[in-house]
């Protein structure tokens, strides 16, 4: 087994099977480390917790809903600030946030009363929001505290509310993942198969595990629309809670991140025959490829070829352009979970990149399956890394940028390592033809900003020269291109705008097939 | 199996391991269902023959198989020289050895785990 020891780990021997390096010849069956298990001790993670990742990866993007985190308030910290999963009403979700603000004598005494005192306070502050979920924590959990109980008085004396708990305390598992987990059965357990929803359209899909990042769902929505497919539910990125009732009634489940939300769609197989089709949204040819297989599914891949076409043909050029100057960086791809596999092959084949390394927080050993095959030889994998392993690696492999979140993007700048966010991204959507583009040109600015080369300097003890002058971008990605590369006349930069959602937002449709009639009997 | 044989399932193999996810579910049996139905669809495209699309995993499974034909048509132009049996023999041993990477040799300890 190829594995990786890192110098700074050595003193933690058990970290050595958690990282490897994919050499020539080397298989799944040989170069694999291990995955969601306890972090060691000794070495601080920069997981989260399985609070956080039932709450706020999975439970808050859903928009007409009060999110109630029945805890201390630190627990409730990541909104506005933090996330960025937008919704079309007016970013209710995250503007707001709702905590019952556990102190010391709720843990003495129990804190159900003051719960259910918030629970219809919440709701007396927002008359027009009905559903309300709320988060068990840590303390709460403890102390025993029986929210479900709680959440039923309240739907008895509030009529038309509709109540969901959730129960993943921070400790309910080695990482957010294991709140992932929890909050997919607890849904499909407590919520699924309580709706009957419109049925528009012949063809109709739940859109699964797509957080509407600065506005990717919005974005694939459009495309689904384009093709006449009905969009049920978005598990839950802009989702709405009542149509995640109705999850029931899809015909297919379309699966964008399965490493958090494959388990409601093994359940709604299992329970309602409804089968599961892994997708990648990210870049051109995986995106065209996912259309495709929807329409393929519903017998209208015509349609999806229809969008496939406009939409390569609009944006190639542009794509093109970033790739012949990003061709050959190398990129750290050290994301949470999924990305790692959505985008380790393709950033490759259409971005030029090389990716030098790939890292997960908190994916399993299936994320890494899915990575280590899908990127190149000589790439270091590595299962939930601590800082000093992340420094170690930036130093050992000089990467030109790396794609991560931002605890470990801000240990990267301190460095002079350009960063990424690759959960909440700089100038998304990053999803979509366009996305891919505006994904690139994020790229490409954070790579060749002259900031980074001033950055270098250190005025307290370096000599600042005073014989350059003005730089620009252009002038540093180009210095090495060919003249036909540099002169091209179809290859262009990013032209669309910089808010690309507005007119998605605002565009009509025309109306979908109309659904076959229900067989009596 | 011989060196042409042996090339011709590698370049297959790189293609599904590069672009398929429906061969990395979860669990032993479901990868094993996955890789099973969606292999047994692709022969029999490649072969011309009759697929069955009596469910809506039928549906499913047809639709990676679909893929995965075109994929390889486009990338593997020596399968025009095949005869049905030859084609059935290759993806015979893709299967086995798609299998063994996915399933019987894979290092996955959550594989064998009795609960999602």
């Amino acid at each position: 087994m190829p594995y990786h020891e890192f110098e700074c780990s050595k003193c933690i021997p058990e970290r050595k099977k958690h990282a490897v390096i994919k050499g020539p010849g080397e298989d799944l069956t040989s170069a694999l480390p291990l995955g969601y298990l306890n972090t060691i001790p000794g070495t601080i993670s920069e997981r989260g917790c399985a609070y956080c990742g039932a709450k706020h990866v999975i439970g808050t993007p859903m928009k007409d809903v009060i999110h109630l985190s029945h805890g201390p308030i630190g627990c409730t910290y990541d909104t506005w600030q933090t996330k960025r999963y937008i919704s079309d009403n007016d970013n209710f979700q995250i503007k707001y946030t709702f905590a019952t603000d556990m102190k010391e004598k709720h843990v003495v005494f129990g804190a159900e009363k003051m719960l259910k005192k918030v629970m219809i306070e919440s709701f007396k502050a927002f008359p027009k929001i009905k559903r309300m979920t709320v988060y068990q924590t840590c303390a709460s959990a403890l102390i025993g505290d029986d929210i479900a109980a709680v959440a039923q008085e309240v739907m008895d004396e509030l009529p038309g509310v509709d109540i969901f708990v959730c129960n993943s305390p921070g400790f309910g598992g080695p990482s957010q993942s294991g709140g992932h987990h929890k909050i997919n059965i607890a849904w499909i357990n407590q919520k699924v198969g309580q709706v009957e929803p419109k049925i528009t359209s012949k063809y109709v899909i739940n859109y699964v595990g797509e957080y509407n990042i600065q506005g990717d769902q919005h974005i694939m929505i459009d495309f689904f629309n384009r093709m006449g497919v009905q969009v049920l539910s978005t598990f839950t990125g802009n989702g709405s809670y009542d149509d995640l009732r109705a999850m029931h009634k899809a015909h297919l489940n379309v699966l964008e991140c399965a490493r958090s939300a494959e388990y409601i769609c093994n359940e709604l197989r299992v329970r309602y025959g409804i089968p599961r089709l892994d997708i990648d949204g990210f870049g051109f040819e995986p995106l065209a490829m996912s259309l495709r297989k929807v329409g393929l599914f519903f017998g209208i891949e015509d349609r999806a070829q229809k969008i496939i076409d406009e939409e390569t043909a609009r944006w190639k050029p542009e794509l093109d352009w970033y790739k012949e100057r990003l061709r050959g960086k190398k990129v750290c791809l050290w994301p949470g979970g999924s990305k790692l596999w959505h985008w380790a092959h393709v950033i490759h084949a259409e971005m030029g990149v090389d990716v030098v390394s790939v890292y997960t927080k908190f994916g399993h050993q299936g994320d890494m399956e899915k990575g280590i095959s899908r990127c190149e030889e000589g790439a270091l994998a590595i299962d939930d890394p601590n800082e000093l392993e992340g420094l170690e690696a930036m130093e050992t492999l000089k990467p030109d940028i790396i794609f991560t979140g931002k605890r470990p993007g801000e240990v990267a700048k301190k460095i002079r390592v350009p960063y990424l966010n690759a959960h909440a991204y700089h100038n998304g959507p990053w999803k979509g033809w366009e996305g891919w583009v505006r994904f690139a040109k994020d790229i490409y600015n954070a790579i060749y900003s002259p900031v980074h080369k001033l950055s270098l300097l250190d005025i307290t003890k370096d000599e600042i020269p005073t014989d350059k002058g003005f730089e620009t971008q252009r002038m540093l990605s180009d210095a090495n291109l060919s003249e036909d590369i540099r002169n091209s006349a179809t290859l262009r930069q990013y032209t669309g705008k910089f808010d690309c959602l507005k007119d998605i937002l605002n565009k009509t449709y025309p109306p979908f097939d109309a659904p076959e009639p229900a067989v009596a009997g | 199996m011989d060196e042409t044989m042996k090339e011709r399932i590698a370049q297959l193999l790189d293609y599904i391991m590069k672009n398929c996810l429906w061969q990395f579910h979860s669990r032993a049996w479901d990868r094993k269902e996955q890789n099973a139905n969606i292999l047994t669809k692709t022969t029999q495209l490649l072969c011309g023959e009759k697929i069955e699309l009596e469910t809506p995993a039928d549906r499913c499974y047809c639709v990676d198989a679909v893929c995965l034909v075109e994929a390889f048509r486009k990338r593997c132009p020596w399968l025009t020289t095949l005869g049905k049996d030859e084609i059935r023999e290759l993806m015979k041993s893709l299967h086995e050895r798609l299998d063994y990477l996915t399933i019987t040799g894979s290092l996955n300890l959550e594989l064998t785990d009795q609960h999602y």
